[in-house]
């Protein structure tokens, strides 16, 4: 029965070493989402989430200033999208040429404690996808190869960026992310009403002179939900039935304004 | 607060605005006895709602309006049957082609072009022909002369065609070619413009087929709604264009407006009413006009890619 006498020991011990231990443990981040499933149902007119964490280990002292930078991407479903060059023929505005790019993410943001120049050199940004010139939007199709020649294909990559910029898709905080203690950190973005459904992931870095030192993941779910997931699934999942389902409602209608109606 | 997240749009809009859109136009409908598509489709375009989602949706909401306008005339027994039968085949096979070209069209990108141009040119003629005819009607009236309505001839070039085909309700022994042939165009109209197509057919089957007038209008609505059934299961199976919640507060609305709307045209002239129709629809086709001519602010769009490449 003595080694009983021991166990608060042996408990003591291993938490003074693991405190030891994390002594020279490297930094690391540690972050989560105010909102893990976002559901648009009817009444949906967009989303504010809240990324927020703190940094293990920190090696920030009171007085020093700003040691750690943090950077948050969501990223949202890829597609591939085309995009469209308006042309004057015959006097009316056609759009005329297109290029097609695949892996698109149907939404984008970075948030930063700085500029993303000053938080690290472009190898990084690049390597880790952060920031609009890292996106990386590859031609498909007939156009591709033409267009890699004559250079016009980075006007196209531009207005990509612009254009989701301008629906509220795209955006780029780059004081979007601020420390609201030494070590705690919290990030605000507001999704617009036009966010497209799918799996978001939502990534955390923390950089210190321009290395990454830990990065940190959570998942984000945007998906309909109620009348608004019902009426989307039927109309892509059971077309037919859609359309005539659609068809007897507005019989049914025109049938009830033609009773409530009826003067005779 | 009265924000409402369109599905297959996927946008969200006011429902308020909707709702002032679908009774207005209504009201108009009721007042006029047209069937609005016209008006709405463009209407729902310059709201931000994709064109072909307007034009797919508008044509469900058409079904609704017509079933009762068509049943009101079924009771004065003004329709007939065998001729919309007729008009109905054509219209079907005219609704299966514009589907496929709108859905062709979209994939080139080009559907917007092709509805905003087709109304353009639909609108325009139409608007100027109204504006003509009420402005001569006005004249008239004001000169005190009597309103003369024409009547048309016995005989014209479509009696000649082959295939004839006695249509009793209307008094008619006539070729089956010309309503085949009128049915299909209106038919692709619907399915490209989201619009009944009645502005069309009661012209055409006054001047070309010649029936008697007390039969138009009840014919006409009995075709207009299953051949914008039609097309509303055909865009839905194609194009996933259209959006039934956005359907059915146009319908709210519309059958609202229209009740205002046929007890205000009972109570004021038909001239100057028309001329006013005529004006607005000379500002929506001019409203058009002008997004196609001016150049825009942002050549660049962003659509999604269809099919694989």
């Amino acid at each position: 029965m003595a080694w009983r006498g021991f166990l608060p020991i042996i408990f003591t011990f291993w938490f003074v070493s693991q405190s030891f231990a994390q002594e020279d443990k490297s930094e690391l981040i540690q972050s989560d989402i105010s909102s893990r499933n976002i559901a648009i149902e009817s009444n949906f007119t967009g989303e504010r989430i809240v990324i927020f964490g703190t940094i293990e280990n920190s090696q920030h002292s009171e007085f020093e200033k700003a040691l750690y930078d943090v950077v948050v991407a969501i990223r949202g479903p890829k597609d591939t999208v085309v995009i469209r060059k308006k042309s004057r023929i015959a006097g009316i505005w056609i759009n005329a040429d297109s290029y097609t790019f695949a892996n698109v993410p149907g939404y984008y943001a970075v948030l930063s404690t700085r500029p993303l120049g000053e938080v690290a050199n472009r190898t990084v940004l690049n390597a880790y996808g952060l920031g609009f010139d890292s996106l990386i939007l590859r031609p498909l199709g007939p156009n591709a190869p033409a267009t890699a020649a004559n250079g016009s294909i980075n006007i196209f990559r531009s207005a990509v960026v612009r254009i989701r910029q301008k629906d509220g898709l795209f955006s780029y905080k780059p004081e979007g992310v601020v420390f609201v203690g030494r070590n705690l950190f919290r990030a605000t973005i507001d999704m617009p009403a036009n966010v497209p459904v799918g799996q978001y992931a939502t990534d955390v870095y923390l950089l210190r002179n321009g290395e990454v030192l830990s990065h940190n993941r959570s998942q984000l779910k945007i998906h309909k939900e109620g009348f608004e997931r019902f009426v989307f699934s039927a109309a892509f999942d059971h077309p037919l039935l859609y359309g005539i389902a659609a068809v007897i409602i507005a019989i049914s209608a025109g049938l009830l304004a033609s009773v409530m109606t009826r003067r005779d | 607060m009265f924000d409402i997240y369109l599905p297959i749009a996927e946008l969200s809009v006011n429902l308020l605005v909707i709702l002032g859109m679908g009774g207005a136009v209504g009201f108009l409908s009721g007042m006029f006895g047209v069937g609005g598509g016209f008006l709405m489709t463009p209407l729902l375009i310059f709201l931000g709602i994709p064109p072909a989602v307007a034009v797919g949706t508008e044509a469900n909401q058409i079904v609704a309006s017509s079933v009762s306008g068509a049943l009101a005339q079924w009771r004065r027994n003004n329709v007939d049957i065998k001729m919309g039968t007729v008009l109905l085949v054509g219209g079907i096979f005219g609704a299966v082609v514009g589907v496929q070209l709108v859905k062709l069209l979209r994939e080139i990108g080009q559907v917007d072009l092709i509805i905003s141009l087709s109304y353009v040119t639909f609108l325009g003629i139409i608007g100027t022909l109204m504006l003509i005819e009420s402005v001569r009607a006005i004249r008239r009236a004001k000169a005190g002369g009597p309103v003369s309505t024409r009547r048309p001839g016995q005989h014209n070039w479509v009696h000649g065609l082959p295939l004839k085909m006695r249509f009793k309700r209307s008094k008619l022994y006539i070729s089956a070619i010309p309503p085949l042939v009128l049915g299909a165009f209106v038919g692709l109209l619907a399915a490209i413009m989201g619009v009944g197509g009645g502005f069309i057919m009661v012209p055409a089957m006054i001047y070309l087929l010649r029936m008697p007038t007390n039969v138009v209008i009840g014919t006409s609505l009995f075709q207009i709604i299953f051949v914008t059934a039609a097309v509303t299961i055909l865009h839905s199976v194609s194009n996933q264009t259209v959006d039934v919640l956005l359907a059915l507060i146009l319908m709210i609305g519309g059958v609202i407006g229209a009740q205002f709307g046929a007890s205000a045209g009972q109570h004021l002239k038909g001239e100057q009413l028309r001329a006013l129709l005529a004006l607005m629809v000379l500002a929506v086709c001019l409203r058009l006009l002008f997004d196609l001519v001016v150049q825009p602010d942002e050549l660049f769009s962003v659509g999604p890619a269809f099919g694989g490449h």
